[in-house]
C-alpha cells in the first residue's frame, strides 16, 4: 500500500466550514475572529460567511452598473449594449421565463425575490469554482437558510392570496364531495401529509443544492487526490484532463442549479397561490 | 446515515468542534439570513428597479413606436386612396373638360362656317348684281353711242349727199308733193 496523504480529510477540510480564509497569491491566512456571540448564538464569521458577503458584494455591483448602464442608455434612446445587456438578458430570463412564467399571475410581485435569489446563489456557486475559492452554496446552514426563506415566501404568499381560511384548506385538506365521517377521516389522513409536503419541498431545495455543489467539489478534488497518491506524471495528465471536463461541467452546475433553485422557488409560490 | 448525524451533533455542539462538509453551523444560518435579506433589501430598491423599469419603457416605447408604425401606414393607405379618388375624378373632370371644349368648338366652327358660307352667297349675290347692272348699263351707254355714231355718219353721209343731183329732185319732188297736197 503506497504512503500517501490522507486525501479524504483534505476534501473534507476544503469543502467544509473554516475559521480561516486563505487569501490568494500567497497572501497568507486570514484568521476570523472568533467568539461573537448574539443571545446566546455563537456568530463568529466563518469562511463561507466571508464568500458571501464578497458574492453579496459583487451581485449589488454587478446589478449597479449593468442597471446604470442600462438607464443612460435607455436615457440616450439607445439599443442596449454589452455588459448592460448581458445582465439585462439574464434579468428578464429569470423574471419572464422563471418568475412570472411559473407564478403567473402577479408573479412580477415575486421577480425581485427570485432574482436575488438565482444571482446571489449563482455568484455563490461561481465563487466555489475560482482558485482560493469557498462554495457558500456547499454547505447545509446557507443552502437551508435560502430554502427557509423560500419556504417562508410560499407559506406567506399563500396566506395573503387565499386568505386564512383558503391557506387552512392547504393544510388540512378535504377531497371535495366528501361529507361528515369521511371527511374528519380524509382530514386526519391528509393533514400530516400536506404538512410533510410543504416541509419536504424546502427540504429538497436544500440538499439538492447542497449536494450538487458538494458533489461536484468532491470529485475534483478526488481526482487531483489521485496525482497525490500515484505520485504519477501519466496519472497527473489524465487526472487534469478530467478535472478540466469537471470544472466545465461545474461551471454548468453553477448556473443550472442557480436556476433549478429560482425555478423550483417559483413553481411552489405557483402551486401555493393556485393551489386546489 | 448515523454518520450524517453524528458528525451534525458534533457540529452543532461544542463552539469549536471541527467543520465537516455537513456540519450545520447556527452562526452561518444567522449570517446567510442577515447577508441575502440586506442583498434582498439593496437590490429590491436599487437593484432591480433600475434595470427593469429601463426595459419596461424601452418596451412600451418600442410597442408605442410600433404602434405609431402602423397608425402611419394606415394614414398613407388612407391618402393614398384619397389621391388615387382624387386623380381619378381629375381625370373624368379633365376629359369632360376636353368633351366640352370639343363640343363647344364644333359648334362655333359650324356656326363660324355657315356665316361665312351665307356671307360668301350674300357678296356673290351682290357681285352678280353689279355685274348686271354694270353691263347693263354698260349696254346702253354702248346703244347710245352707237345711236350717236350713226347719227353722226348719217349726218355725214346725208351733208354729202345733199350736193347731189337726184338728192335735189328728190327734194324738188318732195317739196312739189307736198304743194299738190295742199
Amino acid at each position: 500500500m503506497m504512503q500517501g496523504p490522507d486525501i479524504g480529510k483534505a476534501i473534507f477540510e476544503h469543502t467544509s466550514d473554516s475559521r480561516v480564509v486563505e487569501l490568494p497569491f500567497g497572501l497568507g491566512e486570514w484568521h476570523l475572529p472568533t467568539g461573537w456571540h448574539l443571545f446566546g448564538i455563537d456568530v463568529s464569521p466563518t469562511k463561507h460567511v466571508v464568500f458571501m458577503v464578497v458574492a453579496a458584494i459583487l451581485v449589488f455591483v454587478t446589478v449597479r452598473i449593468a442597471g446604470r448602464q442600462i438607464e443612460r442608455r435607455h436615457r440616450e434612446g439607445k439599443a442596449p449594449h454589452g455588459f448592460g445587456a448581458a445582465i439585462e438578458a439574464i434579468v428578464l430570463f429569470v423574471r419572464n421565463d422563471v418568475a412570472i412564467a411559473n407564478i403567473g399571475h402577479g408573479g412580477e410581485k415575486f421577480a425581485p425575490y427570485i432574482l436575488t435569489l438565482f444571482f446571489f446563489i449563482l455568484y455563490c456557486n461561481l465563487f466555489g469554482l475560482l482558485p482560493w475559492g469557498a462554495t457558500a452554496t456547499g454547505n447545509l446552514a446557507v443552502t437551508g437558510t435560502l430554502a427557509l426563506t423560500a419556504f417562508v415566501t410560499v407559506e406567506v404568499s399563500g396566506l395573503v392570496t387565499l386568505g386564512p381560511k383558503g391557506y387552512l384548506k392547504t393544510i388540512v385538506f378535504v377531497p371535495p364531495g366528501i361529507t361528515g365521517i369521511g371527511a374528519v377521516l380524509m382530514a386526519l389522513i391528509m393533514t400530516p401529509i400536506e404538512i410533510i409536503g410543504k416541509l419536504v419541498k424546502p427540504f429538497a431545495l436544500t440538499l439538492r443544492l447542497f449536494a450538487n455543489m458538494t458533489a461536484g467539489h468532491f470529485v475534483i478534488l478526488a481526482l487531483l487526490g489521485l496525482i497525490f497518491i500515484f505520485s504519477s506524471w501519466l496519472v497527473a495528465a489524465a487526472t487534469v484532463a478530467f478535472v478540466v471536463f469537471m470544472m466545465l461541467l461545474e461551471l454548468l452546475v453553477a448556473f443550472l442549479q442557480a436556476y433549478i433553485f429560482a425555478l423550483l422557488t417559483s413553481v411552489f409560490i405557483g402551486m401555493m397561490r393556485h393551489a386546489h | 446515515m448515523p454518520v450524517l448525524l453524528l458528525r451534525l451533533q458534533e457540529a452543532t455542539a461544542g463552539g469549536e468542534a471541527a467543520f465537516t462538509p455537513f456540519s450545520i453551523n447556527t452562526g452561518l444560518i444567522f449570517w446567510t439570513i442577515v447577508v441575502f435579506l440586506i442583498l434582498l433589501g439593496l437590490l429590491w430598491r436599487l437593484g432591480w428597479p433600475a434595470i427593469l423599469k429601463s426595459v419596461e419603457e424601452r418596451e412600451r416605447r418600442i410597442q408605442q413606436q410600433l404602434d405609431e408604425a402602423e397608425r402611419a401606414r394606415a394614414e398613407a393607405q388612407r391618402l393614398l386612396e384619397e389621391h388615387r379618388r382624387l386623380a381619378a375624378s381629375a381625370k373624368a373632370e379633365a376629359q369632360e373638360l376636353i368633351a366640352n371644349a370639343k363640343a363647344i368648338a364644333d359648334k362655333e366652327r359650324a356656326t363660324l362656317l355657315a356665316k361665312a358660307r351665307e356671307e360668301y352667297e350674300d357678296l356673290l349675290a351682290r357681285a352678280r348684281k353689279d355685274i348686271e347692272e354694270e353691263r347693263e348699263k354698260a349696254i346702253l351707254a354702248l346703244r347710245r353711242e352707237a345711236v350717236d355714231l350713226s347719227i353722226a355718219a348719217a349726218s355725214k353721209l346725208l351733208e354729202a349727199q345733199l350736193d347731189n343731183e337726184a338728192n335735189r329732185r328728190l327734194v324738188t319732188e318732195y317739196l312739189a308733193t307736198l304743194e299738190e297736197r295742199r
